[in-house]
């Protein structure tokens, strides 16, 4: 299950997912270079981006641990 | 009810209670079909529905398991293997000859010549053929039903009717599942008889197929009470029909067939003391029991026991005759006997369990739940009953390098039968971990859905229904007799009879399309401006109101995925228009950056809403003149613009733009409206030549304007400079997706670019083949086309630069020349476009 600001918890067979969170820009090029090729990929709790794409299209920020796949707001 | 089946000729009475198969062993049939590389005579085994050795086909429906299928009268059973006759097989022959098949000979033989291996597909299909399938499609299938529950029970057994019971108690909604009949269903439980869990999901979702549906059911937590399979211990003549286990045994008996008249029980658990006790007691004259000393005394008094005694080995020709063991003391007994019943403990049924993830709520209950027995082989025998594969064959593939479990399946396709590895699975892991390999290599190989045989006619009913995506249009389309077909998820015309005609309507006259297909999005609120200029990298400051752009949609890495046209509706906001395929992305990916930076915008999707007409052509203003409530010539309304117009009474957001390279107008209205408006104008254009084309004429339209279709001439890493497509990035912006990107890559060399080629000769079958120099190759063409207008062969295609960074300008599509040229082809001014 998956949660969406507007249709709470949904299964997450109607979500795609939509990477990891990452900031909408950066300072220069080369910081810029990492945060859109080097993604962390971190073996733990990261927080990613879910969209509703068979529900209400809403995207939402999901912590999802990595590890177990245990989904939290 | 009383009567009878039809067994090929023969005709097999029918009692109350019978399974097909306690009918037959009734009747004395022993050989229920054959193996499936040898031949070799199989008879009752599981009498569960687990092995493969019952599977008739039942009224011309192949792979039934007859030991669990009801009996009826009147029905129609046939086995599926042997020649001329399961009975008396000529193939037989093929269990002498193991060692020309010997384990994974298709991976080694019939290889050479070619031919070989066409000649030998056939024959080998001929002798392993487990029934046929009529061919004809099913009828339309319901789709899958989705339960949303609190709880799943997968498995009515004790176990599992207790756990239903208990989490019903407690006030959740349970549903309580069985790939059988539910005895004693428990009070406030949703029961599904027949329904078979199929697969675990992420989700958790679990799947249940039955006879007529698919149900996926999304529950918060799962129970799996899905019980053991009786162990198949391995020892030589294993697979003799008669040697059977415990649970078929009783059951037939229970049946009212007595499994055979002399019999010798293995049992080591107090299952098979019961087994034991209830076969004695069934009239069943029981030779000897073997059983562990602890036991010993649990045998009913007057039978014989063989404590501490092992199985050496089973003989007969057409069946059991003897079964041989080793008393304690070591000396060698052949046992008469006409059935050889093993009770010899449980294998969990735990394949549901291993599919599931870490985290999910899954829990196991009963024998599912309890410690498999240790697994039983003395070293030869069959280990695989369904895919025929014996302990020589697991030693011959470990001796040949496959040395875990999971390359032992792969190679020699054990587990991989219709018990799914329920009998066998454990004996691999078993083998491979005596043979040495490591905890890891050892392990039971991979749990994946199905996990119990599904009918393709019910997994098709819970397949996705294709979208079929039709345009406003579509039955306009049809009733003119266009050729219709798939292009992404839409139906679209690609032809209404006469493709080169259609072309030169375009080129010459005046033409329609049906272009409704397009994305569409409106863009609006008050920060609608931000999310355009930050998005994409068009100019946006010179777009008046009222003024379309060609634009470019660029991921953060500055590669192109998609492209459009742009409309400015001043106060009210943007019109977007992009490729038909891409719709969800675009969509998705606007909001995505929308939602990041907290803009105030909205997103509408217009795609499904709103129709579209392109009215193209030298005649199209002529077309359009008597039609239209406001002057559309060259000046009132030129190329690049966007106008609300009234065509023939209906509201038209009208965009003078056009992928074919003449005069253009895409009419974009309400989709209820797009018949009455393609009638009308196709009136309108008769005096004029007026014929509408689809894609077949499109493809050769675009290649001569030198358009490249985003995707299909492209490749994923495509940036606007490697298209040719630089002018479409404003150089004096620096904020807009991919910026910083295409900043960075344009400080380095350009190694592979799109260009257009001229051929010598050829046509559409020109695309996808690679360009080379006589050396090396150099690229590929995407796309070719015959153009009447230049009479020549053309089309797009993407090349490398060579080591001093120049591009070759000469290249052979495999014999044809190609030249590299200057694109577009046609009208490279675009005075036409204008016009």
């Amino acid at each position: 299950m998956v949660p969406c600001p507007h249709c709470g918890w949904r299964p997450s067979t109607e979500f795609t997912w939509g990477g990891e969170l990452r900031a909408v820009d950066a300072a220069n090029v080369e910081s810029d270079f990492a945060r859109v090729v080097l993604p962390r990929n971190v073996a733990g709790v990261q927080e990613e981006r879910w969209f509703h794409l068979l529900g209400c299209r809403r995207w939402s920020t999901v912590r999802r641990d990595t590890t177990t796949d245990e989904v939290g707001r | 009810m009383t009567g009878s089946l039809r067994l090929g000729r023969r005709r097999v009475p029918v009692e109350d209670g019978d399974s097909i198969a306690s009918a037959l062993h009734r009747a004395g049939i022993r050989t229920y079909t054959r193996s499936l590389k040898h031949h070799r005579r199989r008879g009752l085994v599981c009498g569960t529905g687990e092995c493969p050795n019952c599977l008739v086909t039942v009224d011309g429906v192949p792979g039934v398991r007859a030991c669990v299928t009801p009996a009826a009268p009147g029905m129609r059973v046939d086995r599926e293997r042997g020649w001329p006759s399961t009975d008396r097989d000529l193939l037989g022959i093929l269990d002498r000859l193991q060692g020309l098949i010997p384990v994974g000979f298709y991976h080694k033989t019939f290889i050479r010549p070619r031919w070989a291996w066409r000649v030998a597909d056939r024959l080998i299909r001929a002798t392993v053929g487990v029934g046929r399938v009529d061919g004809a499609p099913g009828a339309p299938g319901a789709a899958a039903r989705h339960l949303h529950r609190d709880v799943l029970v997968v498995g009515a057994g004790p176990a599992g009717r207790a756990a239903a019971a208990s989490a019903a108690a407690g006030g959740e909604r349970v549903t309580l599942c069985d790939a059988g009949a539910i005895e004693e269903p428990p009070a406030d439980v949703e029961i599904l008889e027949g329904h078979a869990a199929i697969g675990l999901y992420l989700g958790p979702m679990v799947a249940l197929a039955s006879a007529a549906e698919v149900v996926e059911v999304h529950p918060r937590r799962v129970v799996i009470a899905t019980g053991g399979t009786e162990s198949f211990p391995v020892f030589p003549g294993n697979d003799l029909p008669g040697v059977m286990l415990g649970r078929a045994a009783v059951g037939l008996l229970r049946r009212g067939v007595r499994p055979g008249k002399r019999a010798v029980v293995v049992a080591v658990q107090e299952e098979g003391i019961e087994h034991l006790r209830e076969l004695d007691a069934g009239g069943v004259h029981i030779v000897a029991a073997v059983v562990p000393p602890a036991l010993a005394s649990a045998v009913p008094d007057g039978v014989r026991v063989l404590a501490g005694a092992e199985v050496v080995r089973a003989e007969g020709k057409e069946g059991v005759r003897f079964a041989v063991v080793r008393d304690a003391d070591g000396t060698i007994r052949g046992l008469g006997c006409d059935v050889f019943v093993l009770s010899t403990g449980l294998s969990p049924r735990d394949d549901l369990l291993r599919m599931s993830g870490p985290v999910d709520p899954v829990e196991v209950v009963g024998d599912a739940a309890a410690a498999a027995s240790p697994t039983t082989s003395t070293g030869a025998g069959y280990v695989c009953l369904c895919e025929d594969v014996s302990v020589g064959d697991l030693e011959r593939a470990w001796d040949e390098g496959f040395r875990s479990s999971e390359l032992l399946k792969r190679y020699t396709t054990a587990t991989m039968g219709p018990c799914q590895g329920a009998m066998c699975g454990r004996h691999l892991a078993a083998f491979a971990a005596a043979q040495g390999a490591t905890a890891n290599t050892a392990s039971r190989t991979t749990s994946r859905p199905l996990a119990r045989p599904t009918p393709l006619a019910v997994l098709a009913a819970a397949g996705d229904e294709p979208i079929d995506r039709r345009t406003g249009l579509h039955d306009v389309h049809v009733t003119a007799g266009a050729r219709v077909s798939w292009s992404g998820s839409w139906l679209r015309p690609f032809s209404y009879g006469d493709p080169d005609d259609e072309y030169l309507a375009v080129r010459e006259r005046v033409s329609l399309m049906d272009v409704g297909t397009l994305a569409k999005f409106l863009i609006t609120g008050p920060e609608a401006a931000e999310l355009v200029g930050a998005s994409f990298p068009v100019r946006l400051d010179d777009l008046a109101p009222g003024r379309a752009r060609y634009l470019l949609a660029l991921d953060e890495a500055g590669y192109v995925f998609d492209d459009g046209v742009l409309c400015s509706l001043g106060d009210e906001g943007w019109y977007l228009t992009s490729t038909s395929g891409g719709a969800d992305r675009m969509e998705a990916w606007l909001r995505d950056h929308a939602d990041r930076r907290g803009m105030r915008v909205h997103v509408i999707d217009l795609t499904a809403d709103r129709g579209a007409i392109l009215v193209a052509g030298p005649r199209a203003r002529e077309l359009l003149a008597g039609l239209v409530d406001q002057p559309i010539d060259a000046h009132a309304f030129p190329h690049m613009e966007a106008r609300e117009l009234t065509v023939a009474g209906v509201p038209c957001g009208t965009v003078r733009s056009g992928f074919v390279g003449e005069i253009a107008f895409e009419l974009h209205h309400a989709r209820s409206r797009g018949p009455e408006l393609w009638h009308a104008l196709i009136e309108a254009g008769e005096p004029v030549g007026i014929a509408p084309h689809g894609l077949d004429a499109l493809e050769v339209l675009r290649l001569e304007k030198g358009h490249p279709y985003i995707g299909q001439d492209t490749l994923p890493d495509d940036t606007p400079a490697k298209l040719g497509l630089g002018w479409a990035v404003d150089a004096t912006d620096d904020a807009f997706v991919g910026a910083r990107a295409i900043e960075r890559l344009g400080r380095l060399p350009i190694g592979r670019k799109l260009v257009g080629l001229a051929f010598d000769r050829g046509g559409a079958e020109l695309r996808g083949i690679p360009l080379h120099d006589g050396t090396e190759i150099r690229g590929r063409v995407s796309s070719a086309a015959r153009s009447p207008v230049l009479d020549r062969t053309i089309g797009l295609g993407w090349i490398r630069a060579r080591d001093d960074r120049t591009f070759p300008t000469e290249l052979r599509a495999g014999k044809v020349r190609a030249e590299v040229v200057p694109r577009p082809f046609y009208d490279p001014e675009g005075a036409r476009l204008r016009g």
